[in-house]
């Protein structure tokens, strides 16, 4: 990447890689804060818990500026957008009913059924499992996420190195 | 007392003609909606109804066709379908033969296009025959369709991937375009596994400055750094550097020491 370049993406303020850069620094730096203080509140009480939810919290907060940067007129970023929201409800009521889990999982094998093959691409189904929300896309929708999919994941991946080259100097 | 009986007369002159033609239209209505389901047939099978009572008597005449060659279809079942074909275009040419010529030819290219199907329901409807080609023609349109649309978004994608020009075969391109998603998403795991640990890293020292902590903590990022060829982010780190460090030492360093 050329400073030009830089200069030219910066310039516009509504392209998903500046307001992605945005979204994952604003969560980067929230973390951070949270991180920094609940140490201290662990020594205090002098009980570490193994602080469940901030394993994996900057990959979290990667993908879900990603899909709000993108917008909701992708389906793959609605779909990452409401998995991150299940995911983080289900780990907050976790604790409170395990029966609820697993009749849902067994709901969710129920439905589970791979109906375009006729098209002759039986590595579609690989690619259902990779794209965000890809099981409900029918072929043609799929590949086009996809193809959106693929540049938006190149972003991010040089805007977090670009951030993890200025932690590392 | 003349225009009156002028009247009666044209409406008595004109009243049976109206009748006649009443008379005489319900018949070609019949054979119009006979004319309408070979229509259809013609339609399905990509040919053109020629006038209605034509149409009717191509009706009447293949249906004969059909009953007739239904006996003869039984016997030669054992023998290959082209045969058989054959068999029902000869005996339905048998039973043209006492009409026009014209019309033969129209009911062989039926039968020949109706194939093993008509030949397994010969006695059934007509109406049936073209539903079933119709929906038959319409799905295979649509799956052109959808054929042409996925190619047109495998080139798409084939241009993003970078070294998926090369390979053909729309197997290899979706293998080649599921292992670069992969591998992306894996990169960004990754990277947000460094920046966790730089957060972990200045979280755990929180006494230390936070250039103290980056100079602790670089070591292992240039090694880790190397794996993934940092090149072409460090080019744009340098471009990006100054504006980068505002936003962020700024934001974030000075609240944290």
């Amino acid at each position: 990447m050329n400073p030009k370049t830089y200069h030219h993406i910066s310039s516009n303020p509504s392209s998903v890689k500046s307001r992605f850069t945005r979204g994952f620094l604003r969560a980067f730096k929230k973390i951070k804060r949270q991180q920094r203080l609940l140490p201290t509140s662990s020594s205090s009480s002098s009980n570490p818990s193994p602080r469940p939810y901030l394993y994996g919290r900057v990959k979290i907060a990667a993908d879900k500026s990603l899909a709000l940067a993108v917008g909701s007129r992708r389906a793959w970023s609605r779909a990452l957008l409401w998995k991150i929201h299940y995911k983080a409800w289900r780990q907050r009521s976790r604790f409170n009913n395990k029966k609820k889990r697993l009749k849902e999982n067994k709901k969710n094998k129920k439905k589970k059924k791979n109906d375009d093959e006729e098209v002759g691409f039986r590595h579609a189904k690989e690619l259902r499992k990779l794209v965000p929300g890809g099981k409900a896309m029918d072929l043609c929708s799929l590949l086009d996420e996809t193809a959106h999919y693929i540049k938006c994941l190149i972003t991010q991946v040089q805007v977090m190195k670009s951030i993890d080259q200025i932690y590392s100097f | 007392m003349d225009p009156p009986l002028v009247n009666e007369s044209s409406f008595s002159a004109a009243n049976p003609s109206s009748y006649s033609l009443a008379e005489i239209w319900p018949s070609p209505i019949h054979g119009a909606e006979a004319g309408l389901r070979m229509g259809n047939l013609g339609h399905g099978f990509g040919e053109s109804s020629g006038h209605r009572d034509g149409s009717m008597e191509e009706s009447t005449v293949t249906e004969q066709s059909g009953g007739g060659g239904c006996g003869r279809k039984r016997r030669d079942v054992s023998s290959e379908d082209e045969s058989s074909k054959i068999v029902s275009t000869t005996s339905s040419a048998n039973d043209l033969n006492e009409s026009n010529g014209k019309r033969t030819k129209i009911s062989g290219s039926k039968n020949e296009n109706g194939g093993s199907k008509a030949e397994a329901e010969a006695s059934s409807v007509a109406g049936n025959k073209s539903a079933d080609q119709a929906i038959n023609l319409r799905s295979h349109q649509k799956i052109i369709f959808m054929r042409e649309k996925i190619s047109e978004r495998m080139k798409i994608l084939q241009d993003l991937v970078p070294g998926c020009n090369k390979v053909i075969g729309k197997a290899l391109v979706l293998d080649e375009i599921i292992n670069y998603i992969q591998s992306l998403q894996q990169q960004v795991e990754f990277l947000s596994m460094k920046l966790e640990a730089v957060n972990s890293r200045v979280s755990l020292n929180p006494t230390i400055e936070g250039f103290h902590s980056k100079d602790l903590g670089a070591p292992p990022f240039d090694a880790a750094g190397m794996i993934f060829g940092p090149q072409a982010a460090r080019e744009y780190a340098h471009g990006s550097q100054h504006e980068w460090l505002h936003m962020q030492v700024d934001g974030g360093f000075d609240r944290a020491t």
